[in-house]
């Protein structure tokens, strides 16, 4: 699973070798992939009898992935490489990033057998294009927003996950974070007439 | 012994506390019920981690503004993530995932739940509505709306937003399209102006010098820190904050009448009604779950007002089997937006600003408009970076950007990017301007709330939420998004993306109880006596295109006068 969301991340965020976010942080997309993970397992919850349950969505939506990773191989849209670019990784992995992409395109269209995907999105054509999306959002937020700064808390309970440095996205785009103000007053265009006396 | 409120009160959102506050200052008793946690107050510290002591808080010398700070930590991710963030829309234990809404295509949702509801994240823009929107539209003319939008702006307080480096650019390539500065808060006419926000203006030492930022951060009046998104508690006490948000407006001049009780972690799960002797169902009070421990309890009232928002007043309604009415959740818009980014060169903005960049994250996140009457209104956004992302390049019924041939030269890239493509978008972030298209989409039967059959959570059945665009909508939606691109072009862009966002994106909700249909002109419903409605879900259109807050806030003053004559 873990494969698998790895290569999705690589798929849509930067490369990012050049991040250097060093042993600690590991892999190339800085964790995002474990960002898609807690955010897909917390995602729904509901009422079933008396208990209120997580229905976890990492798994199966990691599944759905690799089953239409394979539909497309068959179909022969996609050239899977001889092995996976990621330890332990199914099908999705071993596609190409453009390829990967396509996948993703192909499940949000519902164009493959949605007989074949994996409860709970099994003939679930809403399900499946909220989630594809939800990818999509929670790469570009994991990877964009503070998250990756958690380092070794980030996967703690979201009140007890402590910045352990700027992050380094940030840096690159030019946001200087938390900011107390910034003095770029030019003026008023127009005043509201009471304040005006 | 404790008695019964007067009225109680469902949702500590934009309406919510303005009801509250006018009923209190007339000296009837109000229990105001959210289903969120309390920031900023000091009764609960830790209000993500634990319940608290108590459950509820009167007294205004319990908010604190310090704690306000420390809890709004004005990080994006700790915020607005729409999963763990502390404004989203689930409990205050973040361990816990969202409530869950099935919204089966691609969507985004966004209301936070707690005190002050979606105006914790909300960027406080406060314009009226369109005359022309309201005028032989509604069953209430514009101007019986007037007092009470001139008594909320003088309440929040709402001010033209000051002009920082992006709103610049913006005047310059509207008035480079031809659009003339439209000096009014009644719009009738085609222009641009800074938008009406709920902030206070700049301290008048913000660009002194021998005054630190830190110290102005402690002082009166905006910072242009661009934290609005975020909730922004700069102020010298809570209730002075810069941005103002109802948790720190219209909720302390509530407690200071000494009439008002706020309550949050507290879920409504049933509006409790009984027959009168007019043969009249009536309101008697409603059933609340606690959302720490579970325990469910009966409150009673003289009054209820649902101010639970769009989606939950309607699904309240529903859950509570309340009277059949075929309007109930029905007729939902949601302003159909779109987005489209301007990338810029150094030498471009220096000639124009006498500056490198844009630096959208500095002021407010939303300061300039262009109002376009018949099609809706443009208006700026300049969000953090992984917000920036997630909308504008990530969120997208095109599909992906590298996977299609563009059909259309106006755009240089449109929908999702990807890898290399998205890099080099995000690298230029600091050079960007973006314009959101926000369209005065039309009221359909088939757009709305309704209840998932199969789905329930521990406050009944879900709801299940669907909006496609009619096809005037789509219409109005590709002038606005044209229009805004040639704001772009026009001043200078080197570069120009579309979003194409998809329909089910849910900033702006709208009109799913209308007056008209489930309440009549005073917000009460028509099936049920002594039931009231103060959210955007009153709204009997989408107001011509301005953002809604505002409007609801205005009728909820009227409400809580109308509601008082009649039953006080």
């Amino acid at each position: 699973m873990q494969a698998t969301f790895q290569a999705l991340t690589d798929a849509l965020v930067p490369e990012s070798e050049q991040h250097g976010y060093g042993p600690h942080i590991g892999s190339a997309d800085m964790g995002v992939h474990e960002y898609i993970i807690y955010g897909l397992n917390h995602y729904i919850s509901i009422q079933q009898q008396l208990d209120r349950c997580i229905i976890p969505l990492a798994y199966p939506t990691a599944i759905m992935l690799d089953v239409a990773a394979i539909q497309l191989v068959n179909a022969q849209q996609a050239q899977p490489s001889s092995q996976s670019l990621f330890p332990k990784g199914r099908m999705f992995s071993y596609l190409s990033r453009k390829d990967r992409v396509r996948t993703l395109s192909v499940l949000e269209n519902l164009n493959l057998d949605l007989y074949l995907l994996p409860s709970p999105y099994k003939n679930n054509s809403g399900l499946v294009k909220h989630v594809v999306d939800v990818l999509n959002r929670f790469s570009l937020f994991g990877y964009y927003s503070e998250w990756p700064a958690y380092g070794t808390t980030r996967l703690f309970p979201p009140d007890y996950r402590r910045l352990e440095f700027f992050p380094l996205c940030w840096q690159q785009v030019g946001y200087p974070g938390v900011s107390l103000g910034y003095r770029d007053f030019r003026g008023f265009l127009l005043k509201m007439r009471r304040s005006e006396g | 012994m404790k008695t019964d409120p007067d009225v109680i009160v469902i949702g500590a959102g934009a309406g919510g506390p303005v009801v509250a506050k006018e009923l209190g200052e007339l000296g009837i008793h109000v229990l105001v019920l959210d289903a969120g946690p309390w920031y900023g107050n000091e009764k609960w510290p830790e209000p993500n981690k634990s319940r608290g002591k108590a459950k509820e808080s009167s007294d205004p010398s319990d908010l604190d503004g310090f704690l306000y700070r420390k809890q709004l930590t004005r990080l994006e991710n700790d915020m607005n993530d729409l999963v763990s963030g502390k404004f989203r829309w689930g409990a205050a234990d973040r361990r816990r995932g969202p409530w869950y809404r099935n919204i089966p295509d691609q969507a985004i949702l966004w209301q936070s739940a707690g005190i002050g509801g979606s105006t914790l994240h909300y960027y406080s823009n406060s314009p009226r509505a369109f005359p022309e929107a309201i005028n032989n539209e509604w069953p209430i003319n514009y101007d019986e709306l007037i007092p009470y939008y001139e008594k909320v702006e003088a309440t929040l307080p709402v001010e033209f937003a000051p002009t920082t480096t992006k709103e610049a650019l913006f005047y310059y390539g509207a008035e480079k399209v031809g659009f003339p500065l439209n000096r009014t808060l009644d719009v009738t006419s085609v222009g641009y102006r800074p938008q009406p926000n709920a902030i206070l203006p700049p301290n008048e030492h913000l660009m002194n010098p021998d005054y630190s930022l830190e110290e102005l951060s402690h002082m009166e009046g905006c910072t242009l820190s661009g934290h609005c998104g975020q909730g922004c508690p700069y102020g010298p006490s809570l209730e002075k904050m810069a941005k103002r948000s109802t948790t720190v407006s219209y909720v302390p001049l509530a407690m200071k009448t000494g009439n008002v009780t706020f309550r949050p972690n507290t879920f409504v799960t049933n509006v409790l009604t009984e027959f009168n002797a007019n043969g009249n169902e009536q309101v008697v009070g409603v059933k609340i779950r606690d959302t720490w421990t579970g325990e469910n309890e009966e409150l009673r009232a003289k009054v209820v007002v649902m101010a639970a928002g769009c989606i939950e007043t309607p699904r309240l309604w529903l859950n509570s089997k309340l009277p059949h009415n075929p309007w109930v959740g029905r007729g939902l818009t949601n302003h159909y937006m779109d987005m489209v980014t301007g990338t810029f060169e150094e030498e471009t903005l220096m000639n124009i600003l006498g500056s490198t960049s844009t630096n959208p994250f500095v002021g407010h996140t939303s300061a300039a408009r262009m109002d376009y009457p018949g099609l809706g209104m443009i208006e700026t956004i300049g969000e953090s970076p992984g917000l920036s992302a997630q909308q504008l390049f990530g969120f997208s019924q095109y599909g992906y950007n590298s996977l299609r041939q563009s059909d259309s030269d106006m755009w240089d890239q449109r929908g999702r990017l990807v890898g290399n493509e998205l890099e080099q978008a995000m690298q230029g972030y600091g050079r960007t301007l973006t314009l959101s298209a926000i369209t005065d989409d039309e009221v359909l039967y088939r757009n709305g709330v309704e209840l998932d059959p199969h789905i329930k959570d521990e406050h009944g059945a879900v709801p299940f939420v669907h909006y496609s665009p009619s096809k005037k909508s789509k219409e109005r939606r590709e002038k606005l998004i044209e229009i805004a691109t040639n704001i772009l072009q026009q001043a200078g862009a080197k570069k120009v993306h579309r979003a194409d966002l998809p329909p089910n994106y849910f900033i702006h909700l709208h009109s799913t109880m209308r007056m008209g249909f489930v309440v009549d002109t005073s917000c009460e419903a028509y099936q049920v006596d002594r039931l009231y409605i103060a959210d955007n879900s009153v709204d009997y259109n989408a107001l011509g295109g301005p953002n809604p807050t505002l409007t609801t806030q205005a009728l909820a003053t009227r409400t809580a006068k109308l509601l008082a004559n009649k039953y006080f």
